[in-house]
């Protein structure tokens, strides 16, 4: 239960400043570019709406909630195909907002999309036998003997539900993670069998007109940046690295390292501090892809993950075999030192979390002085890379901490009890933090203590950044 | 026609309607008196020329057409004779109208009949109707009316009180009207089926039962499609009348197998 | 979002929303404009005027696609007289086509000719076959009828029929 403040930092002769590198702008750019696209495509479909004289369609209620109900198909379908194309590992989104924060919006759209689509179902239902003047059974009746391809999507639309409702976190834990995964994918399904209604029932995607071309093009876009990039691309990428387990080795009770080899590797164009989906070939592994971070600078010839093998998914990893295949997909992530604005760094890991802080370590662009690396434990012993943290930061100049404690009861905070009772904080521990990248992983609870902890010292989003990992 | 007071006053001397015999039935042909016409319709002259103009585009049908004549084109081409490549355009333009009409009736109307043999007097005699009219036409001929075997074709510029009208025959009782319709433009022509009739030219029944229809009467602006409709009715039962009502722009009276009526609304008594 | 992110992002939407928006409105007004359109094209053309033999009393003249009438010296546009079918417009369930009776100039009536209904069928407005009392069926002044419609009578028949005694009957 003790503070540990020594400080390793040692002083070398001054070198040249390095270039911290200035592709921030270019990213922001990037940013907001495929921000405004997302948006501008939103508009794009209600004006498609509008186009086709869809304002003047609001005079009777029947009109109205048609009308109504066409504008909810028009956005949600949007937005799904937002969320597949955020889904599909496109580079340039990973370049501008990282794979996790993509998945994390993919997350938060997937409710909104799912009630705009169901209202679209129910509004038409309402409308169309209120302006027929038939039962809703009677009409809903009629659009699946009359209209063509409303079975497929009636059928579409039960699929789409059957995926939200197996992700909401509640039955999202419950079930197996593969299970879920492959219940998800059948979302692939869903919105394909619902493309066919789309243009055959109603005007407003008349087959020739602008509006059929704009919506075939959206989604031979989305099927295409799909194709290629969430599959294609990942299996020709680990075709030709050809990677193999190298060796195991134990780091701590239930945490291994696990080094793999490779052929000319250094096409991957991987970086310190990214992670790659991985696959083992063994029985036991094969159906199962996890995302692990590299816990040392990558190779042309090597890579190495650092991950805890407990728990029955992890368990067979602690047994891997040297020469067993391993399949990958990625790098993802911008959790490197490319995202850097600042001269200064911080780096903050806990648990596990500590595997790609450590590949940071190695090949970060700092200065001699101008670095602080935390760890924060339980014990003092109980951190996972502690000793080849300490030599990293001996060798390159950066301040060393270990925390160690238990966390304070009842109250949230990142630091032991004892610290948070000295008054001690991000800021205190690291003076010059204004003009630090502060850079976080570990559980997500923490993690988000430490960033409140770095925005309440006044550090602005662009200089701080985590990794998640429960998506 | 003219007001019944015109007649009664006799300022104009009427004159009966010219007849021609044809395709097995007769034709009446009556010249209108409204400015337009070349000439006065009370002059000789000019009745006997549509008369012969008539009975010419009949004759020109019947012989080509008809399956009773043993020597026409189209027994020819029925026994094997003639091959439909090899005959005449106006035979294989026929048989093109009538299959383009068997699919906008959905298979009701067809000129295919069980046997195999193409049968167009479906369409022959419409079509005969509506080439007459042209002859009348190139006449000089601008108001006249043709009623062939109970099919109606008119002509006339439409004045009020001038309209040509046609009534229509009570299957129940054939010496009773069952309504009086003045033949407004766009609507000039006037077709009837009848299930008790020869029926010839009514070859797919629907599920093989009896129609639910003793007459159908169709108000249409081409003499075909008159003609046509009102025989895929009679076929086809009610989804062909509702079918055709929807799609083409037509009037309808439809008497049941009891008696009772059908009407699309512009055969309401109330309709302006 | 940045700032400049969100501001570019609501113009280029406001620019894209209002751009539909224009385009939208007047394709509900696009009907008269077409009609408008046929009009003076094609009045020049087809559109014939009599005069009826009584008292002033305007008439309609018809055009008929049958009839190849010669045509009258050609009336200046405001004062078209005339039936005209308008080009088919498209709708939200498909093709819209109507009929126009326009006197001297001013639309008087609006006739549908094919309005496809939300089964992609065409469908003529109303023009159901209803049930119908004998005494309800139109009847104009017999007194005028040349001609009747029945089943097809044959050259036996035609001797009883009702036609015959019409034809007989000086008009």
């Amino acid at each position: 239960m003790s503070i540990d403040t020594r400080t390793t930092q040692r002083h070398h002769r001054s070198a040249p400043a390095p270039l911290v590198r200035p592709d921030y702008r270019q990213r922001m750019r990037l940013a907001d570019t495929l921000q405004v696209l997302c948006i501008v495509s939103v508009a794009l479909v209600v004006a498609l709406f509008l186009d086709d004289g869809g304002a003047a369609r609001f005079a009777t209620p029947a009109d109205a909630l048609t009308s109504i109900g066409v504008l909810a198909g028009l956005v949600g379908t949007d937005l799904l195909l937002i969320m597949m194309l955020l889904a599909a590992r496109l580079p340039a989104i990973d370049r501008a907002f990282g794979h996790d924060s993509a998945m994390a919006l993919h997350q938060s759209l997937g409710k909104p999309a799912l009630y705009l689509i169901l209202a679209h179902a129910v509004l038409l239902i309402v409308g169309y036998s209120l302006a027929g003047r038939v039962s809703v059974f009677a009409e809903v009746w009629r659009m699946l003997t009359v209209l063509p391809d409303m079975v497929l999507a009636f059928v579409g639309l039960g699929l789409l539900v059957l995926v939200v409702v197996s992700s909401i976190v509640i039955v999202r834990h419950r079930l197996p993670y593969e299970v879920w995964h492959i219940v998800h994918l059948l979302s692939y399904v869903a919105v394909l069998a619902s493309l066919p209604h789309q243009l055959t029932v109603g005007a407003l995607l008349a087959a020739g007109s602008p509006q059929w071309f704009y919506w075939l093009a959206l989604y031979v876009g989305v099927a295409g940046s799909i194709l290629v990039f969430r599959f294609i691309v990942p299996v020709v990428r680990s075709l030709r690295a050809r990677l193999r387990v190298e060796g195991v080795d134990r780091v701590a009770d239930g945490v291994v390292s696990i080094r793999l080899s490779g052929h000319n590797l250094r096409r991957l164009q991987a970086h310190s501090g990214q992670f790659f989906i991985w696959r083992f070939w063994t029985p036991g592994l094969w159906w199962q892809a996890h995302p692990f971070s590299l816990s040392a600078a990558p190779t042309g010839t090597s890579l190495r993950i650092t991950v805890r093998s407990l728990g029955d998914a992890s368990a067979a990893l602690g047994g891997l075999r040297r020469g067993t295949r391993v399949s990958v997909e990625g790098p993802y992530g911008l959790f490197t030192d490319r995202a850097r604005t600042s001269p200064r760094l911080v780096l903050v890991a806990a648990g596990i979390g500590v595997a790609p802080i450590r590949s940071l370590l190695e090949t970060a662009t700092f200065l001699p002085g101008q670095a602080t690396v935390i760890l924060r434990s339980h014990t003092v012993g109980d951190s996972y890379l502690a000793d080849e943290l300490a030599e990293l930061c001996r060798a390159r100049g950066a301040e060393f901490r270990i925390i160690a404690g238990k966390r304070p009861p009842g109250v949230n905070s990142w630091l032991p009890a004892e610290a948070l009772a000295a008054r001690v904080s991000l800021k205190t521990l690291v003076p010059h933090l204004r003009d630090a990248d502060v850079y976080v992983c570990g559980p997500r609870r923490w993690t988000d203590e430490v960033v409140r902890d770095a925005r309440a010292a006044g550090l602005p989003t662009r200089q701080i950044h985590c990794e998640r990992f429960d998506w | 026609m003219r007001h019944s007071s015109s007649v009664v006053s006799g300022v104009c001397a009427g004159h009966p309607a010219i007849t021609v015999e044809s395709m097995g039935t007769v034709i009446s042909i009556r010249i209108g008196a409204a400015a337009g016409n070349a000439g006065s319709p009370h002059d000789e002259a000019p009745r006997a020329a549509a008369r012969q103009a008539v009975a010419d585009v009949f004759r020109g049908w019947n012989d080509r057409f008809s399956l009773y004549r043993e020597g026409s084109e189209l027994s020819r081409v029925n026994r094997g004779e003639l091959r439909l490549t090899q005959a005449g355009s106006e035979l294989r333009d026929c048989y093109a109208l009538a299959l383009a009409w068997r699919d906008r009736t959905d298979g009701v109307f067809t000129p295919h009949r069980a046997d195999g043999a193409i049968d167009l007097s479906g369409i022959v005699k419409s079509l005969a109707i509506a080439h007459a009219g042209e002859a009348l036409h190139g006449l000089g001929l601008r108001d006249w009316s043709l009623n062939a075997g109970g099919d109606i074709l008119v002509a006339g510029d439409q004045t009020p009180g001038l309209d040509w009208a046609a009534a229509i025959v009570d299957p129940l009782d054939r010496s009773a009207r069952l309504a009086s319709v003045p033949l407004r433009a766009p609507l000039r022509a006037v077709a009837t089926s009848g299930s008790a009739e020869r029926g010839e030219h009514i070859w797919t029944t629907v599920d093989g039962a009896l129609s639910p229809f003793r007459q159908v009467t169709v108000f249409g602006r081409d003499i075909v499609t008159a003609d046509v409709l009102a025989t895929a009715i009679i076929a086809g039962g009610r989804p062909a009348l509702h079918r055709s009502t929807e799609t083409f722009p037509i009037e309808v009276l439809a008497v049941l197998r009891d008696g009772s009526l059908l009407a699309t609304p512009g055969l309401r008594a109330d309709s302006a | 979002m940045r700032i400049r992110a969100a501001a570019a992002a609501a113009l280029a939407s406001a620019s894209v929303l209002s751009v539909g928006w224009l385009v939208g409105v007047p394709a509900v007004e696009s009907l008269r404009s077409t009609l408008t359109t046929t009009l003076s094209s094609s009045a020049s053309a087809e559109a014939t005027t009599t005069t009826a033999s009584g008292p002033g009393t305007s008439s309609a003249a018809t055009t008929t696609p049958e009839t190849t009438a010669p045509a009258a010296e050609a009336p200046a546009a405001t004062e078209v007289t005339g039936t005209f079918d308008g080009s088919a417009v498209q709708t939200r369930f498909g093709p819209m086509q109507v009929s126009v009776t326009i006197d001297n100039g001013t639309i008087t009536e609006v006739t549908p000719l094919q309005l496809t209904n939300d089964d992609q069928k065409s469908v003529m407005i109303s023009n159901r076959a209803a049930p119908i009392l004998r005494d309800e069926v139109l009847s104009a002044q017999s007194a005028s009828v040349a001609n009747v419609s029945g089943a097809t009578y044959t050259t036996q028949g035609y001797l009883q029929s009702l036609q015959a005694a019409l034809d007989a009957a000086q008009f």
